[in-house]
């Protein structure tokens, strides 16, 4: 029972508010996590750091930060954290998982806005998430309108910076996108004080290059006929991730994977034979979002697989080591990071084909495409990945959903019957 | 159904609360040294009184006299040892 509360005090949060949080979040993760049977004995470091949630993490940046270093808070996988790194700086990921903040959003922002977006703004605004309280910088990004106007309320408080993502993938595009990394290393050079040399950004990148090799073996393990792990617990390693120091993040994910290689040739499953596999697409599950993982787990089926910013769009592709000058830098960063496919671009044919493939790599029965409630772009690319499924062969079910308890009955029942067709 | 409901609610959990986390992960490592079963949770908001949010040890009924002995044996530190009908419920469906 680490007393966190000076810290919450100091940090100027809404300790009552808060506590509400603090109410909930114990009793969802042991319904969720803890009632779970043969977790593999790593998971016992992510169990930790929930237990600890805003207290531990926060307690090690604000000591950064006396020692001069400045944290970063970001909201989307196409901030390169290498730049950040570069400059002795740390990159943290902010609050938005809950429905615990999205009230606090909709004060300011329509209804009408997704949830990820409205919990952001509600943390922040109501004082509950020491993350956004702890962050020197907030990095935005063009991702969508929705952001993008939400990132202009943020910045009446808190510097905020916005890189501006191209929204096709054109050679001029790769161009703009690397002159918006040079920019923002200047920017991150600005308020660290610290220069962003050849030399630091190759270290940074080989940082962050682990962190991503150590999460493709975990999720690596999850390819194998019995799984070794659930997808729950996948998820909550890769949620935490983006909050993680990157180093430790990839020793505690490869401790994780030699205890997963260990499991599949053992034999040890913690799903009985024939459980249906299930790979989810679609738009991202921040922590604590695990309402979808647990309704599947819990209808007879398993997620192997997440096609989101919280799965394979945060580690897949690795940036060139072997550059020497900051241009060719900057260009291998850009290379790697238009690799992702969001559906913010148009058009996006590389996620269809990236689903097409992990569904094959991670031997799926089943495609859950999920997207979160307002979120335009996602919810009309689901036409084409839906045909394209459909055209592989392989069943998909389409979901929209937020982030309220409330469908969660209709949701399961849905779920059950896509699982029982499988067969 | 309703059988398993009763018997599930009848089940006691253990939750070892500790002044702080270093106290915790030392009883855990311990815990993992003698083979003993344990897991780390977030501790129920209800039985932390003033205190922040942090880790405790859940043990289950079978396992708490073979925990008690070992922490006695060891002179590991807590704060305490709080006992509590099973809250988890997998069926609940309520998130956060």
């Amino acid at each position: 029972m680490s007393d966190y509360v000076k810290m919450w005090e100091d940090l100027g949060m809404d300790l009552e508010t808060h506590d509400a949080l603090c109410q909930v979040l114990p009793t969802a993760f042991g319904d969720v996590y803890l009632s779970q049977e043969n977790r593999p004995e790593g998971m016992g470091f992510w169990d930790f750091v929930v237990s600890e949630i805003h207290g531990i993490r926060p307690a090690e940046l604000i000591e950064a930060q006396k020692n001069g270093q400045k944290v970063f808070g970001t909201f989307c996988v196409y901030v390169p954290d290498e730049v950040v790194i570069a400059a002795n700086g740390i990159v943290t990921g902010l609050c938005g998982g809950s429905q615990f903040w999205v009230p606090g959003g909709e004060k300011v922002l329509p209804k009408n806005t997704c949830p990820l977006i409205k919990a952001s703004v509600g943390a922040r605004l109501d004082r509950t998430c020491p993350f956004f309280r702890i962050a020197d910088m907030y990095v935005g990004e063009t991702t969508c309108d929705g952001k993008k106007k939400a990132y202009e309320i943020l910045a009446e408080d808190v510097p905020v910076h916005v890189m501006d993502m191209p929204q096709m993938k054109r050679a001029e595009d790769y161009d703009k996108w690397a002159h918006e990394i040079e920019k923002f290393a200047g920017v991150v050079e600005g308020l660290t004080g610290n220069k962003v040399t050849p030399e630091k950004l190759n270290e940074a990148i080989k940082i962050v290059n682990n962190k991503r090799k150590a999460l493709k073996r975990v999720y690596d393990a999850r390819k194998a006929d019995k799984l070794p792990i659930s997808g729950k617990d996948a998820l909550l390693m890769m949620q935490i991730a983006f909050f993680d120091d990157p180093v430790r993040c990839a020793e505690m994910c490869n401790k994780l994977a030699d205890e997963l290689d260990q499991r599949i040739k053992d034999g040890v499953s913690v799903f009985p034979e024939g459980t249906k596999r299930i790979l989810l697409t679609g738009t991202p599950l921040a922590i604590p979002n695990w309402k979808l993982h647990h309704i599947i787990e819990t209808s007879g089926a398993a997620v192997v697989c997440e096609e989101m910013c919280t799965g394979t769009r945060y580690f897949e592709n690795l940036v060139d080591e072997t550059q020497t000058t900051l241009e060719g830098q900057y260009k291998a960063l850009t290379d790697r990071y238009m690799k992702n496919n969001c559906a913010c671009f148009t058009p996006n044919t590389g996620r269809i084909d990236d689903i097409i493939r992990l569904a094959k790599e991670y031997k799926v029965d089943g495609v859950i495409d999920v997207n979160l409630k307002f979120c335009s772009i996602y919810d009309t690319e689901g036409f084409f990945v839906e045909r394209a499924l459909k055209e592989a062969g392989i069943p998909v079910l389409g979901i929209e959903t937020d982030y309220t308890d409330s469908d969660a009955e209709q949701l399961k029942t849905r779920i059950e019957a896509f699982v029982e067709m499988l067969g | 159904m309703t059988e398993d409901k009763k018997s599930e609610k009848r089940k006691l959990n253990y939750y070892i609360l500790f002044e702080n986390y270093t106290h915790g992960l030392a009883l855990d490592k311990i815990l993992k040294e003698e083979g003993l079963k344990s897991r780390i949770a977030p501790t129920p908001r209800s039985i932390q009184g003033k205190l922040s949010c942090g880790m405790s040890l859940l043990v289950q009924e079978e396992d708490i006299d073979g925990v008690r002995e070992c922490i006695e044996r060891r002179k590991a530190r807590y704060y305490s040892i709080v006992e509590m009908e099973c809250q988890i419920n997998p069926n609940r469906n309520v998130f956060c």
